[in-house]
């Protein structure tokens, strides 16, 4: 049985009020919807914030997900309208100073000595916020298309077009980066 | 670089184990366990969509049977087939986007504004078809007489739907105010064309139409309203502490 559709009688279960449905969702899920906030420049401290007030919101309209449907673009839509909230919260001001400060030390996107890429949140760093959670969802986490348009509620067509700008800017870092380890790794 | 070389190394950058500790696993788990308790999931798309053409209908019939039927009475066979008939697919339509917007992760075929232009674009291609009077007296005058009457009918509608609603969340409120003052001014325009025997083809055009995105934008505008309105609240909640 494909792990979706488990994931899927879990959800069902959940909402008949079977705490251990419960408790493995929120094992399973945790780890990817922290790297998901991560990955959108959030502290490690934010992120632990984020994924509890995610998991709270999700426990309060969890009638709204509808058994046979997929499970993770709804999850993931309540992920983004938790993180969205939060920014706004915080106010958008304090936000994005925090993300500017934040950047250098967690999206560093490349180490110059060794020319590889440390982490996710630092490979994505180039994309805009759009950009990468589609990439996020397509590539790390093996979302469908049509599961990431699900979970950014838009079209598939926006979410190709937001993957393909993404791979624009990351072939050219990507080739930056393999120009810059050629460079200085050849003969002086 | 191919796009498969990027793949790799999205996937190498990302198969490390995310770990998180079992402290915070533990508080999610325990934060959730004493609420515990069985839920009835929402209805169906097309149940939710059908009570939203229903609400849309009863408000334009309780508009016109107060103000009375004389647009309905002056209009030709093919006008009340044409026009009903579009005017309940159009609500159709927009009672999916509206359940769409208010259900996690569902399908979106077009975004709100893509839905507000096609179903504004439609009506204005088939008014234009249908109504050739094409002299303009009391412009303005019996065009905001019907705005306004439009948006009379637009508003309890917009209402009822939320309260059709209400179980649901919506990840993007402006988006969803949106969709659902689509949906009411539907019923603010089938009221009007039930009742407004003024056929003028700029009068319709103009005014009648203009209940949609009019209704539409003080949806829009409620909700973000309203979602700034919550955000101050909890800041403000926040600070106290």
């Amino acid at each position: 049985m494909p792990a979706d559709s488990n994931l899927e009688i879990l959800m069902a279960q959940y909402q008949q009020g079977d705490f251990n449905a419960a408790a493995v969702l929120i094992d399973r899920l945790s780890p990817q919807l922290h790297r998901f906030f991560v990955a959108q420049f959030a502290s490690r401290a934010d992120a632990d914030d984020l994924l509890q007030e995610t998991w709270l919101r999700i426990h309060k309209v969890r009638h709204t997900y509808r058994p046979n449907e997929p499970v993770l673009p709804w999850f993931y839509a309540i992920a983004r309208r938790v993180r969205v909230d939060h920014y706004r919260k915080s106010g958008r001001t304090t936000a994005r100073q925090q993300a500017l400060e934040e950047m250098p030390t967690i999206a560093a996107p490349i180490s110059a000595e060794s020319g590889r890429l440390d982490d996710l949140a630092a490979l994505l760093a180039p994309l805009s916020e759009g950009e990468r959670e589609v990439i996020e969802m397509l590539k790390v986490e093996g979302m469908s298309l049509e599961e990431a348009a699900r979970a950014t509620s838009s079209t598939v067509g926006s979410v190709k077009q937001k993957a393909h700008r993404a791979y624009k800017k990351l072939r050219k870092t990507l080739s930056a980066t393999a120009f810059r380890k050629g460079h200085s790794g050849g003969p002086t | 670089m191919k796009d498969e070389e990027i793949d790799d190394v999205l996937k190498a950058t990302a198969r490390g184990p995310h770990v998180l500790s079992a402290e915070t696993l533990q508080h999610v788990s325990d934060s959730i366990k004493t609420s515990l308790r069985p839920v009835r999931p929402l209805p169906p798309t097309w149940l939710l969509a059908g009570g939203l053409v229903l609400v849309c209908a009863a408000v334009a019939l309780v508009g016109a049977t107060r103000a009375g039927f004389y647009g309905i009475e002056k209009m030709d066979l093919l006008q009340r087939a044409l026009i009903l008939s579009t005017l309940v697919a159009l609500a159709w339509v927009a009672g999916i986007g509206f359940v769409h917007e208010m259900v996690p992760g569902s399908r979106r075929r077009a975004a709100p504004g893509m839905l507000l232009a096609i179903v504004s674009g439609l009506l204005v291609g088939l008014f234009s078809l249908l109504f050739r009077d094409y002299q303009t007296s009391d412009f303005f005058s019996a065009g905001i007489a019907c705005l306004l009457t439009g948006l009379l009918f637009a508003a309890p509608t917009a209402l009822l739907a939320w309260l059709l609603l209400r179980r649901g969340f919506a990840v993007n409120p402006v988006s969803a105010g949106l969709v659902a003052g689509t949906v009411a001014g539907l019923a603010g325009l089938g009221m009007l064309e039930l009742h407004c025997q003024n056929f003028q083809a700029a009068h319709v055009l103009v005014w009648h139409i203009a209940v949609i995105p009019v209704s539409a934008a003080a949806g829009a505008f409620v909700a973000w309203a309203l979602r700034l309105r919550a955000s101050s609240s909890d800041r403000e909640r926040v600070t106290r502490k």
